[in-house]
């Protein structure tokens, strides 16, 4: 009797948490249907004006789908280009051993503690003369490969690649190697395949801080057709009478791909982020 | 194998992306070198966005085939853009008219006064509400074109003050002491509170000073906490209202909007521009009305008259089309009762152009606030808002100020914390 009360509590308890956390995201679908006046008023009722809403936002210059796509495409050739690079460097780290390796690798750990605002002003100085300098053109300012290019090796997934590596059993690079495969090929053939679930929490983590990535794509992009995401809901928030109705629904639908991504990655990211690797 | 296949799918398909993502952006960066395109910043897609549109209209109307590209972005965005531009000295993507508000430009001329057009023979200062003048001159030239005024009022429900006892006569030319005291009656009767007041948004401060005509800074930027009388009594008038139990504390601008849209707050004293989310609740038509911001009885400089917010127009000279974007300001907001009028019935722009209190549009009653001609009423007290210079470090003070209230309100001697504040904000601003 004693546990089943026990049991009792704790379900209860587990409930009212998951209901507190869960709230928030609620809301924010039932304000999406209601219109501006309702959500200010903190009607908690779903209503009827999804349809207008998602009109008002469609019909808004802020060119919402065109914010959607460039976002999409970011995110998408960030998150690949940052798992070949990153991983590529985590792998060398652990397994090409050379005299100044560890250095190297503190001096990446380093750049982690710089904060990015103070290195945006040279950085967008940097890109800057980018548009004048040949090829450099493709990174220039004002251009989707600006934003993608300084997300792609970050000391964040280096770090992260080279600690789950060390998991990775040196045998089997052994013994692919007295098979006969090249380096290429035993990181393509062998350690990627390997190492799923690593690469699985990388990739959720990458499109996701891609997809909210905020400051250096407001400095990075100018024309208002290469905004991003964030930068086009902030811009609809700064107002002496926000459309919060409208602005609910730009966010329900802004929400849609990390949260599908997640879903869909739920059990590698889990064990990628706890570190358990089978072979 | 499968997977290995969707690999080198995923790969080869994202590149292709990115590639075409870049092709495209090269044949847009060749275009905006070649155009002779106006590009302009603002925020607020109700309000400045409608209102750089009318003003492109008119521009285009007198010069056909003129193009001109209205950018919506966040005010903290646009700071930040310009920030980084400006520090780098690159002009790349930088607009060539860009709103800046009062509080913020004086810094900006500060900083980089060779960067914005001299504007002074495009704006006549004396067709503008004087008080706007303080804040767009920098050495004595003229660098910005007035643009909405911040002139506030007090925004009051009408039933719920004849339910205290209180007509609308008595709520003219209120002083605080006054106000306070109908506030008291209002909660007594219908068991509202008066107004809502935000610890973290200290906006009331500067409407208190500005009454009196006073700032947290003096004309050369020093940091006047410690014995200016307006600042004390700002201080105290805002203790006042605390402790005398009519205030319903909110946290952020959604619950401010909430708290009158659902009838919780028998008042509002602030800017003009809050009157379109009064509005928006379109079941109170009728019961609210419009009076002079209260002034602080025991201050003899304080005035029924006061400002909140507000910006204004200017051009980055360097970006390539100087003389382009004076036309455009010269036919436009520096000029237009035609675009005045428009706007006041579009997105209830109050103007601080004095010939726009003649416009048709102002002259008309407000159903909303019972009839009332809330343009004119305004036009008349933005000509009454003292002039004041904001200087540089308006936000920087505004973080030692809610120190100050906090510290206030939980029982300390005003002056004696403004003493200390004084001592500490000169360090920060470096004087």
């Amino acid at each position: 009797m004693l546990k089943k009360t026990a049991r009792f509590l704790k379900y209860l308890f587990l409930t009212i948490v998951s209901l507190i956390s869960v709230f928030p995201l609620v809301w924010m679908i039932i304000a999406a249907t209601n219109k501006s006046a309702d959500v200010t008023k903190g009607t908690i009722l779903p209503g009827g004006y999804f349809l207008e809403n998602f009109r008002s936002l469609m019909n808004s210059d802020l060119q919402y789908l065109t914010a959607f796509k460039n976002s999409m495409v970011i995110g998408l050739v960030t998150t690949v280009l940052a798992m070949i690079v990153s991983s590529a460097a985590g792998y060398a780290f652990v397994v090409y051993k050379s005299k100044n390796r560890e250095r190297v690798f503190n001096i990446i750990l380093i750049s982690m503690m710089v904060p990015f605002a103070a290195l945006m002003v040279p950085l967008f100085r940097l890109f800057s003369k980018f548009r004048n300098l040949g090829p450099l053109k493709l990174i220039a300012l004002n251009t989707p490969m600006a934003v993608i290019i300084i997300a792609i090796a970050t000391a964040f997934l280096i770090f992260f690649f080279r600690q789950n590596t060390r998991t990775f059993p040196k045998e089997l690079i052994e013994a692919a190697r007295i098979d006969g495969l090249g380096e290429f090929q035993i990181f393509g053939r062998i350690f990627i395949p390997t190492m799923k679930s690593t690469y699985a929490a990388a990739i959720v983590t990458t499109f996701m801080t891609s997809w909210n990535n905020y400051l250096w794509p407001l400095i990075a992009l100018q024309s208002p057709e290469k905004r991003t995401l964030p930068l086009v809901i902030s811009a609809m928030g700064s107002s002496y009478t926000p459309d919060y109705g409208m602005i609910m629904v730009a966010v329900v639908l802004a929400t849609v791909p990390t949260a599908l991504l997640f879903f869909f990655m739920q059990k590698q990211f889990v064990a990628g982020m706890t570190g358990s690797v089978k072979g | 194998m499968k997977c290995r296949k969707g690999t080198a799918l995923l790969l080869a398909g994202s590149l292709a992306l990115g590639l075409a993502g870049c092709g495209s952006s090269k044949e847009n960066g060749e275009n905006q070198t070649a155009e002779q395109k106006l590009t302009i910043w603002a925020w607020d897609e109700a309000f400045n966005i409608p209102a750089a549109k009318e003003a492109t209209e008119i521009y285009q109307s007198n010069h056909p085939g003129a193009e001109v590209d209205i950018v919506t972005m966040a005010q903290n965005d646009i700071v930040a853009k310009l920030n980084t531009s400006l520090a780098s000295g690159s002009y790349e993507g930088l607009p060539d008219l860009v709103l800046i508000e009062d509080y913020r430009i004086q810094g900006y001329l500060k900083a980089y006064s060779e960067e914005f057009s001299d504007l002074s023979d495009v704006v006549k200062n004396e067709d503008f509400a004087s008080y706007k003048t303080g804040i767009n001159q920098y050495n004595g030239v003229t660098y910005g074109c007035p643009f909405d005024s911040g002139v506030a009022g007090l925004f009051y429900r009408t039933d719920y003050v004849e339910q205290a006892g209180y007509t609308q006569e008595d709520m003219q030319d209120l002083t605080w002491e006054k106000y306070i005291e109908i506030g008291k009656a209002v909660k007594e009767a219908c068991g509202k509170d008066m107004l809502t007041l935000d610890p973290s948004d200290v906006q009331q401060i500067r409407m208190f000073m500005q009454s009196a005509g006073t700032w947290y800074t003096d004309e050369e930027g020093r940091p006047t906490l410690e014995g200016n009388q307006g600042v004390l009594d700002a201080v105290n008038t805002y203790k006042a209202l605390m402790d005398a139990g009519i205030v319903k504390l909110v946290s952020d601008w959604n619950q401010f909007v909430s708290a009158f849209n659902n009838g919780d707050v028998a008042s509002i004293p602030t800017g003009c521009w809050i009157s379109p989310s009064v509005i928006q609740a379109e079941d109170q038509a009728g019961k609210w009305a419009i009076a002079p911001f209260p002034r602080m009885g025991e201050n003899p400089d304080s005035v029924n008259a006061t400002s909140i917010g507000g910006a204004g127009w200017y051009i980055l000279k360097n970006v390539g089309h100087e003389e382009e974007a004076k036309t455009f300001l010269k036919e436009t907001f520096a000029s237009s009762t035609e675009l005045m009028n428009t706007l006041a019935e579009e997105i209830n722009l109050v103007s601080t152009l004095n010939a726009a209190s003649e416009c048709e549009n102002y002259a008309k009653p407000q159903e909303f606030y019972g009839g009332q001609k809330i343009f004119q009423d305004f036009a008349a007290w933005t000509a009454e808002v003292p002039r004041v210079n904001y200087g540089e470090s308006t936000y920087q003070m505004e973080d030692f100020m809610k120190e100050i209230l906090a510290q206030v309100i939980a029982g300390a001697d005003p002056e004696e914390v403004l003493a200390d504040y004084q001592v500490q904000a000169e360090a920060a601003l470096g004087q």
